[in-house]
């Protein structure tokens, strides 16, 4: 069927929903019409169209994860989420919220700053993302450290199923066993198996005071950077994130090209600084020690959570950008980022992070086509080394299709493909997005 | 167990005893007794056996002979699951854990430990702690519960306020699939694996969809300063405002737990009487920890949030004794009820906690319904409560009276947006009340994911989901 067929048939359909004709994107993942419903009603309606005519679908919401997998250019419909969105009931006294899907994160961070509250995650690109394709994507920040990650936050969610019924998991109270924790399987799972409706979420109380302890690392030792890492580590201080950046980043984020820790505290302000304190009691020699009070701390964090490519903003030079996350055993993010200031050999722009408490990296690749790919390859080699996986969260269509962005398959593949199969047969909702295929 | 040559003549028995060692399995009816049951008392039912692995391997084997005979099977920890998880409702083969009670590894540097399943939750704790660092979880039974059970489970405990229950400290799992395949989860214990959360699907799945056998879990460093506060309430509706108050405040407790008087008439009774009044109608036990900077400040906090709302008396434990005896005389809280009832039923519903006052107005209005009295001993800060139901077994109807109002109770939960179980897990007893909160289609969607794990449904069958089409029946009840 012709796209102008399809889209007569959808003004059919769905006289009064926003529709748009797409042009192929360097990134992949969407489709010929792009139908942008407002309602769950109209969502469900799309989907049962889909299904009866055997299209499929691509879901977004903001676009910023466009360029993390998915092997395909244009599928039949692209189902934005990006006018669903609204509080749809915000327990204040209780710390929950139930938002659509559709809601832009940092929107949500901004309304929820009002009563003192907040969503207890620190994802990438805020500005545009939405809290539906933060959960889908399982995003998260240096401050997981504190915090824990969406699966930890997320307590409730409403999802439309392949065959159109309406799935609750969880619900709306913190604490909950009742049945599996099927939150779980939708969490990170690139929407493959259900489109999110709403999101319910509990809340933390806005730290009363914190402030950011950059410890700077001139002489590039990273045995120091460890053994700070490890006494720190080992005392009672409560940093909510003890992450690394490799010189490049830290010259971009403080104007100083040397290993860099960021330290955080958030807690009453007799606690902040009493940690910060502590920091400057075992501040190991030559080094340089700046402490960010509040809203500086504010600014060196907005401008962190744009650091990585976006892939809602159209590339600004021919360079290929390349983002990926590597998982390793907590203190090899040092070395990680240590080996992969190698991949400068290649002639590559690299800026890299990670948590040593938490043991999630995130390197960030521009250049050349050719040697973005073999410096994905070689983070891959070195990931895998350490026992550890890397995945690509950010590349151009063309090379996803090359290279594996997932870096393989886990040994208990055919359990995800078992999930996979019973709740998408039809394999409808982001077809070839995930881990293998999936 | 003690060594004997085997006096049967079914095959399962003596193959099974192939793969374990003959000392390792009972078989004899005198011996399968103490299995016939869990922390769940209600129900009982005798395994074919019972069988104690001592490594993965055996557990393979076992649970490889079982799905090729057809032969029902389920794991089972120390037996303190409240749900009747581990009840073999089937005459499974029961496949004991408590052998496998290694704690392979700590690495203290990475924060993470390994453990087998039989590794005694408490134990954990007192393993790291010389060096400052503890393991989070503490049902109030971790003197003696499994880690496995705990996954199982996904159990809880007082201090999962702040910290988290279960399911927020695995990173990685060894399990023996249904069909006696052998797969590992997170290996390393290393974030996000790429693919769904099988992590997180697996625990809490109470026992069916795998066998856990080898655990890695996070451990975390003792925090500087810890301060425990006890505050007495002439009425329950300022001491559940106060727990709204607390938390409305910005502050997040380790611990926020609540008693009204009759569970405080039954703590007193028993074994670690503190000296509480017995004429209020509720007190809160609250703890705050963290940096000991700013420790001070949040407990003034709450003894004036507890004083504008008519606190009648509020201390500050002064010493770790008193904390520790405090803590003591609420722990074994459930335990205590038999000081004051011969037999009670503990429910397990979580409300929102704004809902508590009217909550507990309810429950009030069951037992006067009932004729039983309701004990209450909750975790007020996650709106988690424990109804109490007290009864006499001896007495004829009296048990399904005290059923049927944990049952309304539970419904009285849901009605609220809440759940009907927090920590204590559905297993057999809430198996029915899974349709106050879930629709046909939602209770089919977690079947349909037991099915791709748990094809022949061989692994703890009938628990966690209501029996198909006694919906009707259930609703008009």
């Amino acid at each position: 069927m012709h796209t102008a067929q399809v889209v007569e048939e959808l003004n059919a359909l769905f006289p009064h929903m926003h529709k748009e004709e797409q042009e192929a994107h360097p990134l992949g993942n969407g489709g010929a019409v792009a139908l942008f419903p407002q309602t769950e009603d109209e969502i469900r309606n799309v989907v049962t169209y889909a299904r009866e005519k055997k299209k499929k679908l691509a879901i977004i919401g903001g676009g910023t994860k466009r360029g993390f997998g998915g092997l395909v250019e244009r599928t039949d419909l692209l189902l934005s989420l990006a006018n669903y969105r609204g509080i749809v009931e915000h327990a204040v006294a209780d710390m929950v919220i139930t938002v659509k899907a559709g809601t832009n994160f940092q929107q949500l961070q901004d309304y929820l700053a009002e009563y003192r509250q907040k969503i207890a995650l620190d994802p990438f690109l805020p500005l545009s993302a939405t809290i539906g394709g933060v959960i889908a994507a399982n995003d998260s920040g240096p401050k997981r450290l504190g915090y824990g990650a969406a699966r930890d936050s997320v307590i409730g969610l409403r999802l439309i199923y392949p065959d159109g019924t309406v799935i609750r998991t969880g619900g709306k109270v913190v604490k909950n066993v009742a049945g599996y924790d099927m939150n779980k399987l939708f969490i990170g799972s690139m929407g493959t198996l259900g489109i999110l409706s709403e999101v319910t979420v509990k809340l933390r109380p806005l730290p009363k005071y914190e402030s950011l302890v950059l410890l700077a690392f001139p002489t590039g030792d990273t045995d120091t950077i460890r053994s700070f890492a490890v006494q720190f580590l080992d005392s009672m201080m409560e940093p909510v994130c003890l992450e690394l950046l490799n010189p490049s980043l830290a010259e971009q984020l403080t104007g100083k090209r040397v290993y860099t820790l960021v330290i955080g505290f958030e807690d009453v302000k007799s606690a902040v600084h009493y940690q910060e304190a502590f920091v400057q009691r075992m501040q190991p020699p030559h080094t340089t020690m700046t402490i960010l009070p509040p809203q500086e701390a504010q600014k060196f964090w907005q401008t962190f959570y744009e650091i990585s490519p976006n892939g809602a903003m159209p590339p600004t030079d021919r360079a290929v950008e390349a983002a990926v996350k590597i998982g390793v055993v907590n203190l090899d993010v040092i070395s990680v980022l240590r080996e992969s200031e190698l991949l400068q050999a290649f002639n590559v722009d690299i800026r890299a992070h990670g948590g040593l408490g938490h043991g999630l990296c995130r390197v960030y690749i521009k250049g050349a086509a050719e040697s973005v790919v073999s410096s994905i390859e070689q983070l891959q080699a070195i990931a895998k080394q350490r026992k550890g996986y890397a995945v690509v969260t950010h590349l151009p269509l063309s090379f996803r299709q090359t290279i594996d962005v997932w870096g393989g398959k886990p040994s208990y593949f055919f359990l995800l493909e078992g999930i996979k199969a019973k709740i998408d047969p039809q394999r409808m909702f982001n077809d070839q997005r995930f881990v293998g295929g999936i | 167990m003690r060594k004997k040559a085997l006096y049967t003549n079914d095959p399962h028995i003596q193959a099974l005893a192939q793969i374990v060692g003959e000392e390792a399995i009972l078989y004899r009816k005198e011996d399968l007794i103490a299995y016939d049951c869990d922390g769940f008392t209600v129900h009982r039912h005798l395994p074919k056996a019972v069988v104690f692995p001592k490594h993965t391997a055996e557990v393979a084997a076992v649970v490889k002979y079982c799905h090729e005979h057809d032969l029902p099977f389920l794991a089972r920890g120390a037996g303190t699951g409240l749900s009747g998880g581990a009840i073999p409702l089937n005459g499974e083969v029961v496949i004991s854990l408590v052998r496998m009670k290694r704690l392979i590894s700590v690495d203290l540097e990475n924060r993470r430990a390994v453990v087998e399943p039989g590794f005694v939750n408490l134990k954990l704790t007192n393993s790291v702690a010389n060096r400052g660092y503890y393991y989070a979880p503490d049902p109030s039974s971790q003197y003696c519960c499994t880690i496995g059970g705990n996954v199982a489970e996904n159990a809880g405990g007082a201090h999962c306020l702040k910290y988290g229950v279960t399911t927020n400290h695995i990173l990685g799992l060894e399990v023996v699939l249904p069909n006696g395949e052998m797969i590992e989860i997170g290996e390393n214990g290393i974030l996000d694996p790429p693919g769904y959360d099988l992590l997180g699907l697996l625990t809490g799945s109470e026992g069916t969809l795998g066998i856990v056998t080898k655990i890695t879990v996070r451990i975390l460093k003792s925090p500087e300063a810890k301060q425990t506060v006890l505050a007495y309430f002439d009425r329950v509706n300022d001491a559940s405002q106060t727990v709204s108050d607390i938390i409305s405040a910005g502050i997040v407790p380790a611990a926020l737990e609540m008693m009204d008087q009759t569970a405080i008439e039954a703590v007193e009774a028993a074994a670690f009487p503190v000296g509480h009044p017995n004429d209020i109608e509720a007190l809160l036990l609250i703890e705050v920890d963290g940096i000991s900077a700013g420790i001070d400040e949040q407990i003034e906090e709450i003894l004036h949030i507890c004083r504008t709302r008519n606190v009648r008396e509020v201390k500050v434990a002064q010493d770790e004794q008193e904390r520790a005896k405090w803590w003591a005389n609420r722990k074994t809280g459930f335990g205590a009820m038999g000081a004051i009832s011969p037999d009670y039923l503990v429910q397990d519903g979580v409300i929102p906690r704004s809902k508590l006052p009217e909550v507990l107005q309810q429950i009030q209005q069951i037992s006067e319904k009932y004729g039983l009295r309701i004990a209450n001993i909750f975790h007020a800060g996650d709106g988690n409560l424990h109804p109490l139901v007290l009864f006499d077994s001896e007495k004829p109807g009296e048990t399904e009276k005290a059923l049927a109002a944990g049952s309304e109770c539970l419904q009285a939960c849901a009605a609220v947006g809440g759940s009907i179980t927090g920590e204590h897990g559905v297993g057999i007893e809430k198996k029915e009340e899974m349709r106050f909160i879930f629709t046909d289609e939602e209770i089919t969607a977690q079947t349909n994911i037991r099915d791709v794990f748990n094809r022949k449904n061989l692994l703890n069958a009938g628990k966690l989901f209501p029996t198909p089409g006694r919906c009707v029946e259930v609703k008009r009840a």
